[in-house]
């Protein structure tokens, strides 16, 4: 049995080492090596069934000592990329994508509902946020907790249409709103037009600014670590009650709504009301990710929530895998610091997302890490 | 005008849907291709010295649909057709993202991509005054080629072999097969169709905007999908009908509300939203939607 203990913390350890390695190589051989390395091992553990056998054996003995040692390696990432204050920056945005992917999935891969408005969610976060504090002179952290309600807000209004209309429809509807959201705040007064929001104040708890430059016994972290720790709070919590909720009946009556409506409506799963719930906890998290945004960059501005991020959304679920919760936590790690890594690539960045959703629908359309199927004991 | 722009578009989405049950998310960046293509043809022509717009535009025109037609077979090979029998998500998913391809494919490799590109003036300028109104020969020009593509297209339909197979297929796939309809051919041939179509439309776009935009598809199909369900996917006088519905709630909106022309499309996307609460399966729908 310590055997396993020992090669779950073995594993951690040696993909934490060599992602933290992989970011901070500046030269291209040391990226290629440490790279290379990455693909190598994952394709050992792919190609060498016994190794992978164990390993998957030793995951699964031992959740608790997985879990605990990923959450200490998440916790010390800040101390590792001590010298990049970018890359604990990006680190962040991944685990909004993180907190927003959950969202998404659970409306999309759990329930069915398709929603390609993500972005306009994020960005009713992210507005209300920045109109609360800089019009209305709230606190940050209240405006944080109060700004998910109003995507959640609109989300119901918008539901109306979409409860009579599947499939197709759905998707028009919410591209539609995705359109009438940015031409509204591109256009009206009150949400500052194309400039957007500007100085949106930064959080800060009992005085607290967490733009301070945090010190963690003697040792000095980068500008973002504040607000890394408090994404991986959030998106860790996200990914928690989610992963709860999916377990839940109501994450039972929902998949069973997704496969066959009818089927669902006679076991006596009420339709419209697993679809508003779903939905709205959905939006509840995406604006959640959203507003989060706004106080962590100091301003929100239309093209921030343009129709290219909900298509972005949607890549970390497809390739992390539908219905799949820790697939979503994969997919937004691998595709938020990807392009960042290759940023000679950015021009090309929209372009591959699209190449890599087509290739992934048509040869892995369950995802990197599928979902799997439900065990009850 | 407008109108029957997104009616052509709209024919297009109409069509997918009624042969194989699918809304091509990447119809309105195949129409924007459309646009370059007819761009390209003309640089061509104008660079091999043929500039006379009495021979450049039927030449554009005729290119650039067999083309685009072309770029739509090879959209539904790819990203529809083999993803038939996966659930509906995974096409509208795998079209969507083929549409961003087509997007930032033109932005990158067209020389200049971001920039919107000027489409030459070829139709007669100048216009003639009606009853108080001015009407342009470029409008009625556009006009005349819309509605000469939308009757060419219910030609084809009604009557030749081809547009019988097609309707045999919207109808009921397994009995057309049976009747000895090929199934393959008969989807590669509407989307040619509606590709060319889209085609049709980004031209006359580029024609009356003067000009073209890589961007300019997701609008146009958003506007065409919507043209297409107010008129009751399935069903192609339906989509002409929600076209020109569409064209004319813009045009009014424009006209009446103050600061129209930047919120038209809001007025017409909630105009559309309005109606998929109170008519989901649009106004001539055959096909009822699926309620259950």
């Amino acid at each position: 049995m310590s055997r396993d203990l020992a090669g779950v913390w073995l594993a951690e350890a040696a993909v934490f080492a060599l992602v933290v390695a992989a970011i901070l190589a500046e030269r291209p051989w040391a990226l290629g090596a440490t790279g290379g390395a990455l693909v190598a091992a994952g394709a050992l553990v792919r190609f060498v069934p016994r190794l992978g056998a164990a390993l998957v054996g030793a995951f699964a003995r031992r959740r608790a000592a997985a879990l605990a040692g990923g959450a200490v390696f998440a916790l010390a990432l800040p101390l590792a990329l001590r010298s990049s204050p970018y890359w604990t920056f990006v680190a962040t945005l991944a685990l909004l994508y993180v907190t927003i992917g959950q969202g998404l999935n659970f409306q999309l891969g759990t329930a069915g509902v398709i929603n390609l408005a993500g972005a306009a969610f994020a960005g009713l976060g992210g507005y209300a946020v920045g109109l609360a504090t800089v019009a209305g002179g709230w606190p940050s952290w209240l405006a944080v907790l109060v700004g998910p309600w109003v995507a959640v807000t609109v989300g119901t209004l918008l539901f109306v249409p979409i409860l009579k209309t599947r499939g197709h429809y759905l998707a028009l509807v919410t591209i539609a709103f995705v359109f009438i959201f940015n031409i509204l705040v591109n256009n009206l007064e009150f949400t500052g037009g194309p400039q957007g929001i500007k100085n949106i104040p930064t959080l800060s708890l009992g005085g607290y600014a967490f733009t301070t430059r945090p010190a963690l016994a003697g040792v000095d972290l980068p500008a973002h670590a504040n607000f890394y720790y408090a994404a991986l709070a959030m998106a860790g919590l996200t990914t928690w009650v989610l992963r709860r909720l999916h377990d839940s009946w109501l994450g039972l009556a929902l998949n069973t709504l997704r496969d066959d409506e009818i089927t669902a409506r006679c076991c006596g799963v009420s339709v419209t009301r697993g679809k508003l719930l779903a939905f709205s906890i959905g939006n509840f998290f995406i604006g959640l990710g959203g507003a989060f945004y706004a106080v962590m960059v100091g301003f929100v501005s239309p093209p921030d929530f343009d129709f290219g991020y909900s298509l972005v959304m949607l890549s970390v679920i497809i390739i992390g895998g539908v219905d799949s919760i820790p697939g979503v936590v994969l997919g937004a790690c691998l595709l938020v610091p990807l392009p960042e890594r290759f940023r000679f690539l950015h021009e090309y960045r929209l372009l591959l997302y699209g190449v890599v959703i087509v290739v992934m629908l048509l040869y892995r359309p369950r995802g990197l890490w599928p979902a799997q199927i439900r065990r009850y004991r | 005008m407008l109108g029957v722009m997104y009616a052509l578009v709209a024919v297009g989405f109409t069509l997918f849907f009624g042969v194989l049950d699918v809304i091509h998310f990447s119809h309105g960046d195949i129409f924007m291709l459309g646009a370059f293509a007819g761009l390209t043809v003309l640089a061509g022509l104008k660079a091999a010295g043929l500039g006379g717009a009495l021979l450049a535009l039927p030449l554009t025109f005729a290119v650039s649909i067999v083309a685009t037609g072309l770029v739509g077979v090879l959209a539904e090979r790819v990203c529809v057709k083999p993803l038939a029998r996966a659930s509906p998500l995974m096409t509208l998913l795998a079209t969507l993202s083929l549409g961003l391809v087509i997007r930032e494919s033109v932005l990158i490799f067209y020389p200049r991509g971001a920039d919107p590109k000027p489409f030459p003036q070829l139709l007669p300028q100048g216009g003639v005054e009606l009853g108080g109104f001015v009407v342009r020969y470029e409008n009625l020009a556009i006009l005349g080629i819309g509605l000469a593509a939308m009757v060419a297209v219910d030609r084809i339909i009604k009557s030749t072999k081809m547009g019988a197979a097609i309707r045999a297929v919207a109808q009921d796939p397994e009995a057309a097969q049976m009747m000895g309809v090929n199934l393959d051919r008969t989807v590669d041939a509407t989307f040619f169709l509606g590709s060319g179509l889209a085609a049709v439309a980004g031209i006359l776009s580029g024609l009356y905007y003067s000009e073209i935009h890589f961007i300019m598809g997701v609008t146009g199909g958003v506007i065409g999908f919507s043209a297409a369900a107010i008129g009751g996917l399935g069903n192609v006088y339906g989509a002409i009908l929600g076209g020109l519905l569409f064209g004319v709630l813009q045009t009014t909106a424009a006209a009446l509300i103050p600061r129209g022309s930047e919120f038209r499309d809001v007025v017409a996307f909630a105009v559309v939203m309005l109606f998929l609460v109170f008519k989901p399966s649009g106004l001539l729908g055959d096909k009822s939607v699926e309620r259950v």
